[in-house]
């Protein structure tokens, strides 16, 4: 039985512990945290130590920002990385496993004009792997995980797919850093989904899902089975976190997909 | 083996490792539209090997079950023919024998309706496709609605039996008889060694053998038998596979063939009255065939079915484990069925080293522990027989047979068929029907009687 998580800014309520309670009625068994930046985060830490001590589940957290440890831009790269770090250190201190991040988000596709990005590739992996070294050696020291997620191309031009990722992480030599799989940007790259999986068992350490359409598992075409039989047959232990948008009413959404995924074989 | 089911963390409990162990084999082994039966040996789509690769499969992704079936029906001819191999197009010619400029079907075959785009073999294999259909149905009969699925492949599959009941009843009893050794799937059974010595073989430097690139020649047909195969093949061709024209110097009635049709005509009767259409036809097919497999095959003296020669009109005097499969029919008559479980777990079917039967008779004169369909134990026929035990309410025996065969397949690494006599894997490892059907055992959790 594979475990769920739902993203804290979908669950009804007004506190971690109100969420909380919604997300155990419906299913789930966690609670995934989202990490602004300008030390949004870090401020919560009062509330995060509180939530933690009245049983709320909080294993991972997935940055919530506009700029990323791939960003063009040196001082915005710079801020990038120490919001993550600070993310993992937060992290780190309420017990939970890791915090995830993608390389970049809407800043370049190969996909839409200008279609050739201001850097090279071999300066994009230069800049994702002085990067990675930094976040992992910190996750090393803080004993949690930093989860790389490849996003499809029209998201980010860096790392779409999950051999991409794999690829930096081994050239990182750390094993602080996993690639933190979503099932819809999966969906767009990957020739086969379930095979990648297979493919990259070894590093894949978190799991985040929503449908074909972005919206909650259910609402769109992916097969399902064959995405969460992959994950069992190597063996995940992780959370099924959801990250999606929802289309339905959105409290009755997000309450069928504990349901609808154990269905479908999680 | 180790590997692949130790990766990347072992796990407790020894049926959830060998479950991931299976569907990780029918993961590997997927090629985005249907399953080959192994990476190494069968490079492309074989057609009996789908039917049960789509039973297992159902357990991983009914999708992928319902894509399987729908796959190598695509490569149906206008005939009805299920053809046993859909080539893959991207493949060279030369990654199997023979190979599509061997059979030629979309030129040699154009009369008899074979695809123009596809291609394909000229032969058949046993029509387990219809009951892979209803299971691969019940699995997710939502999943199976959504896509239309049973509405698009029933009158395929229909048109798949009425080949066989019309354009080859060659005995003219209504038995299906097949035309070809590779036709009952059981390529060099002792069973065909008579037939076969009527035919000339073709030259030894007529054709290049691919399966010795990966099979051990010990594990595989010899050179003679293969150029009697390929005789036969390039006759049928060369009649533009016209079953009216070709003159059928081989040609059988196998009880396991004929089984197999006798439960996917049931099964269409089922998938019949699920989706409102009229089951009389089917079932009375299904009564009507079975009358005609006990009075044209059953050998009371013997215990077993036996194959029928059609061209001398005599039993063969040989016992395999296709005599044994009409157990997975459920209207045999009783003292049949306990006449069978005598054989099954008889002298002649109790192997020293597995618990699954051998493909020939232990005690048979042309007995060859290693030799592919000439004794080794094969998990497809297991499964029949299981399914066969359960529909007679052998539940006993079916437990025990099911125990052996989870343990085998995962102590073998999911080989294709096994020593008899030492229990070792013998031809490829990682075959995808073993992985299947290992998973079919280990998921199908609901009472599925035969249908």
């Amino acid at each position: 039985m594979l475990k769920t998580a739902a993203q804290e800014q979908l669950l009804p309520g007004d506190t971690l512990q109100a969420k909380w309670e919604f997300a155990q009625e419906a299913g789930y068994d966690a609670i995934e945290l989202r990490g602004k930046g300008d030390q949004h985060f870090a401020s919560r830490l009062d509330e995060l130590r509180q939530a933690h001590k009245d049983g709320v589940v909080m294993p991972t957290v997935c940055v919530d920002m506009l700029h990323f440890f791939g960003a063009f831009d040196t001082d915005l790269r710079r801020d990038a990385i120490d919001q993550m770090k600070s993310q993992l250190t937060v992290i780190a201190e309420i017990g939970g496993r890791g915090a995830q991040t993608p390389a970049s988000y809407g800043m370049f596709s190969r996909r839409l004009p200008p279609f050739e990005p201001p850097r090279s590739e071999a300066e994009d992996r230069d800049v994702l792997l002085t990067g990675l070294a930094e976040l992992g050696e910190h996750a090393r020291k803080e004993g949690v995980t930093l989860f790389l997620e490849p996003l499809n191309r029209y998201e980010d031009h860096m790392v779409n797919r999950l051999e991409q990722a794999a690829d930096l992480i081994r050239a990182t030599g750390l094993d602080s850093i996993r690639i933190g799989i979503d099932s819809y940007h999966m969906n767009i790259e990957e020739a086969d989904p379930a095979a990648a999986i297979l493919a990259h068992a070894d590093l894949i350490g978190h799991a985040q899902v929503s449908d074909s359409n972005r919206f909650q598992p259910g609402a769109g075409h992916l097969d399902w089975p064959a995405w969460l039989g992959a994950l069992h047959t190597i063996g995940y232990d992780g959370h099924l976190a959801l990250e999606c948008r929802l289309t339905g009413d959105p409290v009755e959404a997000v309450r069928s997909v504990p349901a609808f995924l154990k269905r479908s074989g999680a | 083996m180790k590997s692949l089911l130790d990766r990347p963390a072992p796990t407790d409990a020894a049926a959830l490792t060998l479950r991931r162990g299976a569907a990780r084999v029918l993961i590997d082994n997927w090629t985005g539209t249907s399953t080959v039966p192994s990476r190494t040996l069968y490079p492309h789509q074989w057609s009996w090997d789908s039917a049960f690769i789509a039973i297992g499969l159902r357990h991983l992704s009914a999708r992928r079950a319902q894509r399987e079936l729908e796959s190598l029906l695509a490569g149906q001819w206008a005939d009805g023919r299920i053809p046993h191999i859909v080539f893959n197009p991207a493949l060279p010619y030369d990654a199997y024998f023979p190979s599509p400029d061997f059979w030629r079907s979309s030129a040699a075959g154009r009369s008899a309706g074979a695809p123009a785009a596809a291609e394909t073999s000229g032969i058949v294999q046993p029509p387990v496709h219809a009951l892979a259909a209803w299971l691969v149905h019940r699995a997710d009969p939502a999943e199976s609605r959504r896509r239309s699925f049973l509405h698009r492949v029933v009158p395929r599959l229909s048109a798949w039996h009425n080949y066989l009941l019309a354009r080859r009843d060659l005995g003219g009893a209504g038995l299906a008889a097949v035309v070809h050794p590779w036709e009952p799937g059981m390529d060099n059974s002792p069973c065909w060694d008579e037939a076969l010595r009527r035919i000339e073989p073709a030259p030894r430097d007529a054709f290049q053998r691919a399966d010795l690139d990966h099979g051990h020649p010990a594990d595989r047909p010899t050179d003679l038998d293969y150029g009697r195969y390929v005789r036969l093949a390039a006759d049928y061709r060369d009649a533009g596979y016209d079953d009216g024209a070709a003159r059928f110097d081989f040609a059988v009635e196998d009880p396991c063939f004929n089984a197999l049709l006798i439960v996917s005509e049931r099964a269409l009767a089922a998938m019949a009255r699920e989706t409102g259409a009229d089951a009389t036809v089917h079932t009375a097919r299904a009564e009507a065939l079975t009358r005609r497999l006990v009075a044209r095959l059953w050998d009371e003296r013997a215990g077993i079915f036996r194959a029928r020669d059609v061209t001398t009109d005599a039993l063969v005097e040989e016992r395999s484990v296709s005599g044994l499969v009409p157990l997975l029919v459920p209207d045999l008559p009783p003292h049949i069925v306990d006449r069978l479980l005598d054989t099954l777990t008889g002298p002649s079917f109790t192997a020293p080293a597995t618990g699954l039967a051998p493909s020939y008779d232990l005690r048979g004169h042309a007995f060859d522990a290693h030799r592919y369909w000439r004794g080794p134990a094969w998990f497809n026929t297991a499964w029949l027989i299981h399914q066969g035990l359960r529909t007679h309410a052998l539940d006993a025996q079916a437990a025990a047979l099911r125990s052996a065969f989870v343990t085998e397949a995962g102590a073998t690494g999911f080989a294709e068929y096994v020593d008899p006599a030492t229990g070792r894997p013998r031809g490829a490892r990682h075959f995808s029907w073993t992985a299947a059907l290992t998973l079919d055992l280990l998921c199908a959790e609901f009472e599925e009687p035969t249908p």
